[in-house]
């Protein structure tokens, strides 16, 4: 049993001694108090989860709706369905890497002492404080082939720009909806992973110094294991928000062009509010759920720290 | 012990306190929630509630609601949503029957989806109890078919209110510039944008170059809009006569094949190219030829926006083995079935879609559905492309009209983005949008 648990019932069964007539009272008050958050969570999490499920098992078809696995089946055979996990978890990974292996970096460059360090940290949050509409329509701006600013400085250092239209070239496009989401987010994980730094003591390097391991063998031995716990978070937090992109794809180029960055919340999005299938759109996400579950899972378990005991 | 049972009664003075503050706030929240039911605008009938989008077309209707209720004392609420929701919301509404609004307005590719759902109310009883003989004569046929269901010849559920269709922008100083006469044919385009991509390599004010041509070709709405009056020219159609889709045909193969031959001339990048992007390349002078609609064309003569003032024309679609056909896109005003006030609801529509108000909703920038005001000499004053607008309306020709035009409208215009990207040639492209329509026809079946 673990100790906070043992502890409360230990406490439970002493308080329940000799004071019978009161437990039931503290009961009843336990249950007051928290009946208005539970009730809260039912009518909004509990109740809805509910309520998609069944929409999920349910198909119309000639005005009349039934129970089927229909919307499930479907999900095999529709190409754009898949097409749009595919882009997904390309968007995901390519996007997490860039933004880790960047944010590190930055967190451990930064983590030393240097002239302006305040200055450094302050102004790189800023991307991460902008609204993603924002970011978006800067970006797409930015990125128009025609006016934008990145092909007009290209075009003054002598560079061809014909071929780099960016976000309406399928093959660009990807590339460029990528390259803002590392803009925008490489800020968060530097953010946790300085605070993990941070929060790491002097005595393991004083150890490591004293033994005479080189820097990466410092950073390799010392840094990373010790920083595992900020890692976990910032990778979990972000693939989450990663799996289910969608403000900043759907400005900067709406899931074009044709399909190549339809994103499988853009896809949800559109199947329920543009095509008012409201049961399959359900049915997707319980998949994007159960995905981002199981990837979930797998974070925790590689990166979780197991106690020493 | 003393201490113990001190510190036992403040525990208990406290829980009384905590059971007091939450029954308190629940008592509280109860009385809120149920006084909040009850709505007392409904206690007098004389509310409506409109479900608007915000843009100018809204805009009118709602200066419109306010000129009512100082005319008749109808109190007006007025539901105001972007584009892109005010189709969901009012499905979503309509569907829960909860009564929300007395009167919607919609673009007319929706209409199929709520008609064939009995959304509306059916019209003609209303016109009946109030002798009235509506929609007269001097509606434009080919916006009051769009209010039937089925199209043209079947029951009425709602009157057009603005009137739109595609029109052909050009450059007519280009076009005098280099000895080319206005298009009438497809042919004539692609010859015109050929010239003037060739020619204007410095054409604009800043030195630069001017394409010869611009079309959105984003996927969705974009491209299958700037599509559908070439594929139906070259003698494409969306289905045959059982139903079955028919893109991929010989005609439709053809046409996309043609919009690709444009592409050519239009702006790197325009296969992701919405309605702001070609408006920006037309206002700033470096496209020449376009199809766009009406509500672009006052902003070529702002100085703020334009670089072009005085040098566009507007004309009807080209044609090509057929006639030209514009699209049409025309908002509507229908009753919802479970609206609470629906005479009250009839009244105003009557009154909105009459001439002497449509004239007020043209003059702040709406184009009417009535013949008479495209030929108004005040309006036709301060809106030059009313002959145009009127030819190209009465000549329009309706998206197919199925419940599912949304999704089919999507697929097609994933893939005609595909092939204007240069994913897909046009072959590929319409073969496998018409294996796509197929699926959506098969699976809502």
């Amino acid at each position: 049993m673990p100790r906070s648990q043992r502890f409360l019932s230990a406490k439970s069964r002493s308080a329940g001694k000799g004071r019978g007539l009161r437990v039931g009272s503290d009961r009843t008050l336990g249950y007051a108090l928290v009946a208005p958050s539970i009730a809260v969570l039912l009518a909004l999490s509990i109740y809805p989860l509910i309520n998609a499920v069944t929409l999920s098992l349910h198909v119309i078809s000639g005005g009349t709706s039934r129970w089927s696995l229909g919307n499930f089946a479907r999900l095999f055979s529709d190409q754009f369905f898949l097409a749009a996990l595919g882009h997904t978890l390309i968007y995901s990974a390519s996007a997490l890497t860039i933004e880790f292996f960047l944010g590190l970096a930055l967190a451990v460059l930064l983590n030393h002492r240097m002239r302006g360090r305040g200055f450094f940290r302050a102004g790189l949050l800023v991307p991460m404080m902008l609204p993603t509409v924002v970011v978006g329509v800067v970006w797409r701006l930015m990125l128009n082939p025609n006016f934008g600013a990145i092909n007009g400085t290209l075009k003054r250092l002598g560079v061809n720009t014909a071929s780099l239209t960016w976000t309406s070239s399928p093959r660009l496009a990807m590339l460029s909806v990528i390259a803002v989401d590392a803009w925008q987010w490489t800020p968060f994980m530097f953010l946790i992973l300085l605070a993990g730094l941070q929060a790491i003591p002097q005595e393991p390097y004083e150890a490591a110094l004293v033994d005479g391991s080189s820097a990466w063998q410092t950073f390799r031995n010392v840094t990373l294991p010790l920083l595992k716990p900020a890692i976990l978070v910032a990778l979990l937090l972000r693939t989450m928000d990663l799996l289910r992109v969608f403000d900043q794809v759907f400005i900067l180029t709406e899931g074009g062009p044709g399909f190549a960055t339809e994103t499988i919340s853009l896809y949800i999005y559109r199947t329920a509010f543009r095509f008012s299938n409201f049961g399959y759109a359900a049915a997707m996400s319980f998949v994007l759920l159960v995905i981002t579950n199981i990837i979930s899972a797998f974070y925790i378990r590689v990166l979780q720290v197991r106690e020493t005991g | 012990m003393r201490i113990n049972s001190e510190s036992n009664s403040s525990i208990h003075g406290l829980r009384s306190v905590l059971l007091a503050i939450f029954s308190t706030t629940f008592l509280v929240a109860l009385i809120i929630s149920l006084t909040g039911c009850r709505r007392p605008e409904q206690q007098n009938g004389k509310t409506l509630t409109l479900a608007v989008n915000s843009g100018v077309e809204g805009d009118a209707l709602k200066q419109a609601a306010l000129d009512y209720e100082a005319q008749t004392g109808v109190h007006i609420n007025i539901a105001e949503f972007p584009y892109t929701n005010l189709f969901e919301k009012e499905l979503l509404d309509l569907n829960a029957r909860t009564g929300a609004y007395d009167l919607i307005m919609l673009d007319d590719p929706w209409f199929p989806r709520f008609a064939t759902q009995q959304l509306m109310m059916d019209l003609a009883p209303l016109l009946q109890s109030h002798g009235a003989k509506w929609p007269d004569e001097d509606f434009v046929p080919a916006s009051v078919a769009l209010g039937r269901e089925p199209y043209q010849f079947g029951a009425l559920y709602a009157l057009p209110y603005v009137g739109n269709s595609q029109l052909l922008f050009y450059r007519k100083d280009l076009f005098a510039k280099h000895n080319l006469k206005e298009p009438a044919t497809w042919d004539d385009v692609l010859a015109a944008a050929k010239t003037i991509n060739q020619q204007e390599t410095e054409g604009t004010e800043d030195g630069g170059k001017i394409y010869g041509y611009v079309m959105r070709a984003a996927q969705g709405n974009a491209a299958v809009a700037d599509f559908m009056p070439i594929f139906w020219a070259f003698g494409g159609e969306m289905f045959d006569a059982s139903g079955r889709p028919t893109v991929n045909s010989a005609e439709g193969i053809a046409a996309l094949k043609f919009m690709l031959e444009l592409g050519k001339y239009s702006p790197p990048g325009y296969a992701s190219f919405n309605a702001d992007e070609v408006g920006a390349h037309l206002l700033q002078g470096t496209a020449a030829i376009s199809i766009n609609w009406p509500a672009w064309i006052s902003s070529f003569s702002d100085p703020a926006k334009s670089k072009v003032i005085g040098k566009m024309e507007f004309t009807t679609m080209p044609g090509a083995k057929n006639p030209g056909r514009a699209e049409i896109g025309n908002w509507l005003i229908a009753i919802p079935r479970d609206a609470k006030n629906k005479d009250a609801a009839f009244d105003f529509l009557l009154w909105a879609t009459s001439a002497e108000q449509m004239k007020r909703s043209a003059l702040r920038g709406n184009p009417p559905t009535r013949r008479s005001l495209f030929i108004d000499a005040e309006l036709v004053a301060k809106f030059p492309a009313y002959p145009a607008q009127l030819r190209s309306l009465e000549t329009s020709k309706p998206r197919p009209r199925t419940p599912f035009w949304n999704e089919i409208e999507n697929a097609f215009g994933i893939y005609l983005s595909k092939a204007n990207s240069g994913e897909l040639s046009a072959e590929e492209a319409m073969n496998q949008a018409n294996a796509e329509i197929a699926k959506i026809l098969e699976r809502e079946k």
